[in-house]
Parts: C-alpha cells; sequence; structure tokens
C-alpha cells in the first residue's frame, strides 16, 4: 500500500449513509408474518414455544421459504434473501412434501403479481382446477429447494456430532456462492427426557464431564455461539411444552389478552411464562427473542369447515398485542 | 495411532473416558491443552482422529431435492383399507411415518388395525408386523377383510402367512423385539431380500405398555416412553415402513371432555393423530384428523365398520 493511498484510507471514514449501507447489506433481515412485529438479524436466537400442534413447524418452513428464494428472478420480484436453511429436525417429523407444496405456491404468487396485467386476462378464462397447470420456473424451484439443508438427529449424541463437525461439513455448500441465512432446530427440547434419565444414570463423580442434561445443554449452546462467530446467521428453534398447561388462569388470560388492553395482566405475565419452563439456564441466556403459541378456538373461513386458529405472543421483546392466525393450503393467513 | 490408545491418553490427560464425552467437550480448549503437554503433537493428531471419527458417525445433509427424490421413490402410501379414510389422508398411511389412532374403548381402533394390516398384506404385497398387548388379534377378523374373488382360500393362505402377530405385555419386550426386527432389517437390505418387504408395524396398544411405567415425579417413564418413540421412527423411515399406534383416551376432569393419554410430551411423537368416535346408536364411525404434518387439522370422515367381506370396493 502506497504511503498516498495508505494516507486516504485514514483520513476519509465512510460517511453514515455508507456505514449503513453496509451494515445493513451484510446482515439482511428476515420480516415475515406471523413474525413481522419484531425484524430478526444476523446473531439473534429466537425462540417458539407451544403445545403440539400450534403452527410451530409451519412457521419454520414459512421462514425457510423466505430464506432460500432469490430477491429477484428473471425481472419478478420474490423477496427472499437467496441463502441456505439448515433445518435441524430432532422431531423427524419434518414432511418435505409440505416445503414444496408451499415453495410451488410462493412461486405461483409472485409470478402472478409479477405479472399482474397478464394474469388478470387470462383469469377469467382460467377455472380453478387448472391453476395447478399454470407453471412455476422449475429451475429456480430446484435452486431453491437445493439451499434448504436438512438432518435428523435420534438422540442428543447425534446432536452434539453434527454440530461439532457442521462448520466443516457446510463448506462445500458454501463454496458454491450461497452463504448459510438461518440455522433451524425442530424442536430443542425433543431429548429432554432422555437426558434427564442418562444424567441421573451418571454415577461417576469424578472430574469427568458426563452426559448430563446441562452439560449436553451447555455444550449445544456453546458450539452455537462458535458456529454465529463464523457465520452471520438467525437463529430459530421451536420446543414442544413437555408439561399440561395446570394453571387454572389460562383461559382467563386468554380472554383478557385478546382485549389488548390489560396493563395489569401483562405485568403479570412478565414475571411467570405461560408454561413451565424445562430448559436449562445456559439455553435461556441464549435466546433473545421468545415466542409463545397457543390454540386459540375455531376459526369459521368463508363458508367452508372451520380451521384451528393459533395465537401468537412475543414474550421476549415483550409485545401487547397479540396474533391471530390460521393455517390453510396457501400457508399462515392472519385474520386479527 | 489406534483409537483405543487415543481413548488411553486422553483419559490420561483430559480424563476424556468414552468416545461420547470427547463430544461434550471444546475443541479449542483440549487443542490449547494439548499444547502444554510434554506429548503435544500426538495429542493433537489424536483430536483429529477423534473428529474423523464423530464425522463418520454423522448422518449427510440431504438438500430438499434429495429429501423429495427419497419421499417419492421409498416413502409410498398404504391403503387403510377404507375408502372414506384414505380420501381423508389423501392416499393412506404414509411409509416413513408414524400415525396414532386415538379413541375410547370400543371405538374401533384394533378393526381399523386389523383392517389396515388386511389390506396391506393384500393389495400391497408386503408384510406386516403386528406387536399386540392385549390378546386382541383376531385371525379370524382378518381373514373377514380380505375380499378377493377368486380362489379364496388359497388367497387367505398367502395374506394371513404375511402377517405375523406378536403377544407382548410390557414395554421391555417391545424394545427387544423391535431392537431384533432393526437387526432383521439391517441384514435383509445386506443381503437384498426383497420380495415381500415389511411396510406396515402395528402396535395396538402403545398406551397400555407406557401408562404402567409413568407416573410419580421420575423421568424413567418418560425418558422410556420418548426412546420407544424414537425408536418407531427411526424403523419408519430409515426402513421405509407405515408404523400405526393405537393410544385410549382419559377424561380431563372437567365437564365429561375426554383427551388423549400419555400426555403433552407424546403429543411431539407421532406425525399423524386421529381421532376416532363411535356413535353406538347406528356403528357410524367418526375419524377426524387431530394433527398432520401437511394438512389442517379438524377435517373429518364418516365411515361404516363392515360386518362381513360383502362391501368389498
Amino acid at each position: 500500500m502506497g504511503e498516498h493511498e495508505a494516507r486516504g484510507w485514514i483520513r476519509c471514514d465512510e460517511t453514515a449513509k455508507q456505514m449503513l449501507s453496509r451494515v445493513l447489506g451484510d446482515r439482511a433481515f428476515l420480516l415475515l408474518p406471523p413474525l413481522h412485529r419484531v425484524p430478526l438479524r444476523a446473531g439473534n436466537v429466537v425462540e417458539i414455544t407451544g403445545s403440539s400442534p400450534t403452527a410451530k413447524t409451519q412457521i419454520l418452513i414459512q421462514a425457510a421459504i423466505t430464506c432460500i428464494l432469490p430477491k429477484t428472478w428473471n425481472g419478478v420480484h420474490y423477496g427472499g434473501l437467496e441463502k441456505l436453511v439448515l433445518f435441524l429436525d430432532l422431531d423427524c417429523r419434518f414432511d418435505v412434501l409440505r416445503l414444496s407444496d408451499m415453495l410451488k405456491h410462493r412461486l405461483l404468487e409472485a409470478y402472478r403479481i409479477g405479472n399482474g396485467a397478464w394474469w388478470q386476462l387470462e383469469e377469467s378464462n382460467v377455472k380453478t382446477q387448472d391453476k395447478s397447470k399454470i407453471v412455476y420456473d422449475e429451475e429456480l424451484y430446484v435452486s431453491c429447494m437445493k439451499r434448504f439443508l436438512y438432518l435428523r438427529c435420534y438422540d442428543s449424541l447425534e446432536l452434539l456430532s453434527t454440530l461439532k463437525t457442521l462448520h466443516y461439513r457446510i463448506r462445500p455448500q458454501e463454496a458454491c456462492g450461497s452463504q448459510v441465512g438461518v440455522l433451524m432446530i425442530d424442536s430443542i427440547g425433543a431429548f429432554h427426557w432422555t437426558d434427564r434419565l442418562s444424567s441421573s444414570l451418571a454415577l461417576d463423580k469424578n472430574n469427568r464431564k458426563s452426559l448430563s442434561l446441562t452439560n449436553v445443554v451447555e455444550t449445544i449452546v456453546q458450539e452455537m455461539k462458535k458456529l454465529m462467530q463464523v457465520h452471520s446467521l438467525v437463529v430459530i428453534a421451536t420446543k414442544a411444552t413437555i408439561y399440561e398447561e395446570k394453571y387454572p388462569t389460562n383461559e382467563n388470560n386468554g380472554k383478557l389478552s385478546s382485549n389488548n388492553a390489560m396493563p395489569g395482566n401483562a405485568s403479570s405475565k412478565a414475571q411467570q411464562p405461560p408454561f413451565r419452563e424445562f430448559m436449562p439456564s445456559s439455553w435461556q441466556a441464549f435466546v433473545t427473542h421468545k415466542i409463545f403459541m397457543r390454540k386459540s378456538g375455531d376459526y369459521q373461513s368463508s363458508g367452508q369447515q372451520s380451521l384451528s386458529a393459533y395465537s401468537l405472543e412475543w414474550l421476549q421483546p415483550q409485545l401487547s398485542s397479540i396474533d391471530r392466525f390460521i393455517v390453510d393450503d396457501s400457508g399462515i393467513v392472519i385474520v386479527s | 495411532m489406534g483409537f483405543q490408545q487415543v481413548l488411553f491418553s486422553f483419559n490420561l490427560v483430559f480424563s476424556i473416558r468414552f468416545f461420547e464425552d470427547f463430544l461434550l467437550h471444546d475443541l479449542y480448549e483440549l487443542a490449547a491443552f494439548a499444547e502444554r503437554q510434554a506429548n503435544a503433537d500426538r495429542l493433537k493428531e489424536g483430536i483429529t482422529v477423534m473428529l474423523s471419527l464423530v464425522e463418520v458417525k454423522c448422518r449427510p445433509w440431504l438438500n430438499g431435492m434429495e429429501l423429495l427424490e427419497d419421499l417419492q421413490r421409498n416413502k409410498h402410501t398404504l391403503s387403510s383399507g377404507d375408502k372414506g379414510t384414505d380420501s381423508l389422508l389423501q392416499g393412506g398411511l404414509r411409509e416413513g411415518q408414524l400415525t396414532e389412532l386415538v379413541g375410547p374403548s370400543s371405538s374401533g381402533k384394533t378393526q381399523f388395525c386389523m383392517q389396515a394390516a388386511a389390506s396391506v398384506a393384500e393389495k400391497q404385497d408386503g408384510s406386516v408386523f403386528y406387536i399386540d398387548t392385549g390378546n386382541s388379534f383376531s385371525a379370524r377378523r382378518i381373514a373377514q377383510f380380505i375380499c378377493g374373488s377368486s380362489d379364496a382360500a388359497a388367497l387367505r393362505k398367502r395374506v394371513l402367512s404375511r402377517i405375523s402377530c406378536h403377544t407382548v405385555y410390557d414395554i421391555y419386550t417391545v424394545f427387544d423385539t423391535l431392537q431384533g426386527l432393526e437387526v432383521a432389517l439391517k441384514s435383509q437390505v445386506k443381503m437384498n431380500v426383497n420380495e415381500c418387504r415389511l411396510r406396515l408395524l402395528v402396535v395396538d396398544s402403545v398406551s397400555s405398555l407406557i401408562t404402567p411405567i409413568l407416573g410419580g415425579s421420575g423421568s424413567q417413564g418418560r425418558a422410556l416412553m420418548v426412546a420407544l418413540g424414537y425408536l418407531l421412527k427411526k424403523l419408519a423411515h430409515e426402513h421405509n415402513i407405515a408404523v400405526l399406534v393405537t393410544n385410549h383416551t382419559v377424561g380431563t376432569g372437567e365437564n365429561g371432555k375426554t383427551k388423549p393419554a400419555l400426555g403433552e410430551t407424546w403429543k411431539s411423537i407421532p406425525h399423524v393423530r386421529l381421532m376416532l368416535s363411535r356413535d353406538h346408536r347406528n356403528n357410524n364411525c367418526t375419524i377426524s384428523i387431530l394433527k398432520h404434518t401437511s394438512m389442517p387439522s379438524g377435517q373429518t370422515v364418516r365411515t361404516m365398520t363392515r360386518k362381513d367381506n360383502q362391501q368389498c370396493v
């Protein structure tokens, strides 16, 4: 570097505008319904708690689709991040058909909006059953699906091995040009009971690190922190509740909070989460955003059969509003 | 350097005794610690050996297209033997998935299982592994579900020979049975025997195995329950088997409502949960979806229990 160059580099800091564009470009954020209330950036760890089924995996799938879609393709705006998704399936219940269907749906929708005029012209001729015949871009579909990386674990040891080697093993994928955007875990408490049993079986009380629940979770958190230092990624983990809700106030809570105007109620909730926490403190300290899901009765959609509705509540950062949504063939639809 | 040798030196230096312990340690810390030891090079070489062993044990990352290919090639849907149920489930029971039937006593859970077993053995040329915990399996009833028109006796013999029933009364024996099955399936894959593949695994009922070990504040019962769930899911996925289990219902104590037994933790185990209920006045059976991996819950269908094989389709 020449002296002149060096001097120029020292003197001329970037302007605020330049810096902002650099920072924002580097850490694009996710803003996706139903998680649209809080923008999520790289470094955030989001925990979605709820009993099964409360559409937790559905939220993961929609977030994954936003991440694997490109921003634009052949002049059509898709609004994605064009990054890799790592999906760690601890529940072993992931259905790739659902992902594929939702992705096709999104591609068609974006295409329809992008070609509004053409679509409106054709729509009168196209009957509903013919809609499936309208093709999406196969090449784009395949490239998106290839950005979705999946691995299932049947116990904690497999999870630990995966996290330990993850950095090395995603290098080939990263070499192809795309970066990891989101790491998803479905669901984090899956091996809680088996790990608890193995901690009670650990008889060895020497200075040996045993496979107890706290040690396992601590190591998981540690490995994930290391990953996040190298990759700029968002972590989204679901957590199925493992205890039955015994609080008699539960139903009142739902009613009151649907009014959205009970400050007293909100503060009491801050002290006590609406579910019984079971994850060790190392995990709780790792999480930056907390969301709580619950079933909220049935929703009568126009003329058809009733669908289950779900409500989503932000516990951290604490927001007073509660979003209610249903899940239909097109995905999550916010109803109030 | 051999694995045993590595482990021996690791035990001395890091007090790591088992391979599993290695996973709990921070690699950078280990490397830094090794640096200060006399035999630093050998220890660091050992860390590399261990890490490569971890890598070998790991499952590969699959991308979306590979998952889809596996699904289309290996995971088919099996007819449950009932048209209404099949259309409700968009084809029937899916291989690789665990389907749970929930319902009160005499709501038709066992009938559903036997009908599915007969259907898979007859129409899909698959064999069926049937775990019976309550002495409710009936070969005669299964024979009634067979509908082939030609040469009834030979067909019945062929279908029934494909269904193997295992009477088991406790969860420990079930683990034994299933682990034996896993070993048999693995050796079958190696020998490439494929004339009559195992396609359906039935556990009727899974709740009667688990309920006795639950209860109390200890985690042992729940750990066994989760382990059984994962063993079933692993068998289903790795060997492309549809797993069908039954569960009973318990009262919630408030206004006479009932809910599935086995509690909150079990909810995360099945892929598909179906609720059976029967109207005893007209023998109508209603099946509704409590949970499905790709369909909204709440859809229902009505079916009739067949008394014989005359309504065959």
